[in-house]
């Protein structure tokens, strides 16, 4: 068994783990329970919902 | 307007909204010099890669053309032109793309930025050596992987550095939702080593032997498109339209969807390009079933990205970002599809070996991707350089150009690839006369090349007279018109 197998195996193993290990989290913390709200976390109050925002960040 | 409280009062800096917008312009002035490196590599890329296809595209046509210099053919000059675009400007792009995203969705200022300097300095160095190499006679000659082994390694150090550099920043990010451009960026950054490693491996380093070579060749080539450039484009989408036109996105429920279905059936795509080839009926059918699943994460993403834009579409007339991004999402929806109905066996038989093939793969990477990084960086660079795009005439042009370019491109490829097929089935027809039927198409994609490599002269141009500050300091953004009641966006 040459290296170049164990690697690529081991890397299939490491890349498929972490995508299921990444979709446990994001249940377990509840990345998943609000999906509403979470649309909603990239508008903060400076660039609030219902204000388009290209402009340029000095005007106000 | 939440009322005044008697504290803010007096200290109007404390005002939420005002916090809010210092953040966002620290964090956007942390990723400043990194993004404008790749943003600049790439741009620099993107003339050479469009001078290299031009000149590919023209000697189709024209054979005798530039003949007499080894470096000059097209079997050195094509490779040239792919490797070119993608690992130069495409990718540069979207990793400078990627970057000031991940900042933003991490919501902490950009750290380490001298990892992504040197990453921006080897990969440059990379794709230098690599298209230089393949002028050279060193290509490698198999498709998507081009690069000569001494540039590979180069390419390799930088990408491992933005690898590193993406963990560390999700490690670090404020608490909160991880948004669905997050997703689709974390594994674009880790999906692409993979890919290129075990590519490597395979083909290069310790290869395996026989058809199989061509199963591995097909597998990387098409999920560089599915796993790397796609996530960072639909990331890019998913970010700017429902920030441009201040609406958050219509159901996040569909995006996640979109994301997951991705992950789980893309990587099955490639082998749909060796219907008919010596493999195993088993690996083919699956390829085939995959490609038609992939309908679930593209009718996803179309329906989402319309039904957010869904009274907005005004807004295409005053925002440059909004028109290049839907054009781009657009343009994703039908080239997905076209990509799945292309790998229905009986229509492949007609399509492959075919000019059309060539115009899909264009319609993907450049109507798609290309424009998507296009009109992000219309959002981006204002925001780096604390300077506003100096012409919206400039950037008109550069949309009308490259629009036009691309559907010219496409169309022509896509009804000369068909008439060339037709014929290729034909038995009354020889070879020899099959190729005629392309030939008044494939120099209307000459010209084509034309158009498209005057809007990059253009938006090169207005990029650098921005970047050099030149000029009168723009009040206001460059708007294609003013916005008819963009403050009266409703959820």
């Amino acid at each position: 068994m040459t290296a170049g197998f164990l690697l690529l195996i081991g890397g299939l193993v490491f890349l498929s783990g972490s995508a299921l290990f990444a979709f446990y989290w994001s249940v377990k913390d509840g990345q998943l329970d609000n999906l509403g709200e979470a649309a909603k976390t990239i508008f903060d109050d400076g660039e609030p919902i219902g204000a388009a925002t290209d402009k340029f960040p000095s005007r106000k | 307007m939440k009322p005044h409280s008697l504290i803010s009062s007096f200290n109007p800096a404390n005002e939420p909204d005002t916090l809010a917008s210092h953040e966002r312009a620290e964090i956007d002035a942390s990723t400043r010099l990194p993004v404008l490196l790749f943003f600049s590599s790439a741009i620099f890329w993107l003339l050479i890669g469009s001078l290299l296809g031009l000149i590919s595209a023209w000697k189709m046509t024209h054979p005798w053309f530039l003949d007499q210099m080894a470096w000059l053919t097209f079997g050195r000059l094509r490779p040239a032109h792919l490797n070119a675009v993608i690992y130069g400007w495409a990718s540069a792009a979207g990793i400078g793309v990627g970057l000031w995203l991940m900042a933003r969705l991490c919501r902490i200022p950009l750290i380490h930025s001298k990892l992504l300097i040197s990453a921006a300095i080897f990969w440059n160095l990379g794709v230098f050596v690599g298209v230089l190499g393949i002028l050279a006679g060193d290509s490698r000659s198999i498709e998507w992987l081009e690069f000569p082994g001494y540039a590979t390694p180069i390419l390799f150090v930088a990408y491992a550095f933005i690898g590193i550099w993406a963990i560390i920043m999700f490690r670090f990010r404020k608490p909160g939702h991880v948004y669905v451009s997050q997703w689709y960026l974390f594994a674009a950054f880790l999906w692409f080593p993979w890919l290129y490693a075990t590519a490597n491996i395979l083909l290069i380093w310790q290869p395996i032997q026989g058809s199989a070579q061509g199963a591995v060749n097909w597998w990387f080539a098409h999920n560089v498109l599915g796993l790397w450039f796609t996530p960072i484009g639909l990331a890019s989408a998913y970010y700017m339209i429902p920030k441009v036109i201040g609406r958050p996105i219509h159901s996040y429920y569909l995006s996640i969807l979109g994301f997951w279905s991705l992950a789980l059936f893309y990587s099955w795509n490639g082998m749909h390009h060796l219907i008919g080839g010596p493999f195993p009926a088993w690996m083919i059918s699956a390829s085939v079933v995959a490609s038609i699943m992939m309908f679930i994460p593209v009718v996803t993403v179309a329906i989402n990205h319309h039904m957010t834009m869904r009274g907005h579409f005004d807004a295409l007339k005053w925002s440059p970002t909004l028109r290049f991004t839907v054009f781009g999402a657009m343009t994703y929806t039908v080239v997905s599809l076209q990509g799945s109905s292309m790998a229905i066996p009986s229509l492949n038989t007609l399509t492959h070996f075919t000019d059309y093939t060539i115009g899909h793969a264009h319609l993907g990477l450049y109507g798609f991707f290309s424009m998507m990084m296009f009109g992000a960086m219309y959002y981006i660079v204002p925001r780096l350089t604390g300077w506003e795009w100096p012409s919206a005439t400039a950037i008109r042009w550069h949309f009308w150009l490259v629009a036009s370019g691309i559907i010219l491109m496409v169309g022509s490829l896509s009804l000369g690839g068909v008439l060339q097929g037709l014929a290729l089935y034909d038995p009354q027809v020889s070879f020899r006369s099959s190729l005629d039927y392309a030939t008044p198409f494939r120099m209307v994609r000459g010209i084509s090349g034309f158009l498209l490599l005057a809007g990059h002269l253009v938006f090169a141009g207005h990029f650098a007279v921005m970047l050099l500050k030149i000029g009168r300091r723009r009040e206001g953004p460059a708007l294609f018109a003013e916005p008819s009641k963009p403050e009266a966006a409703t959820v």
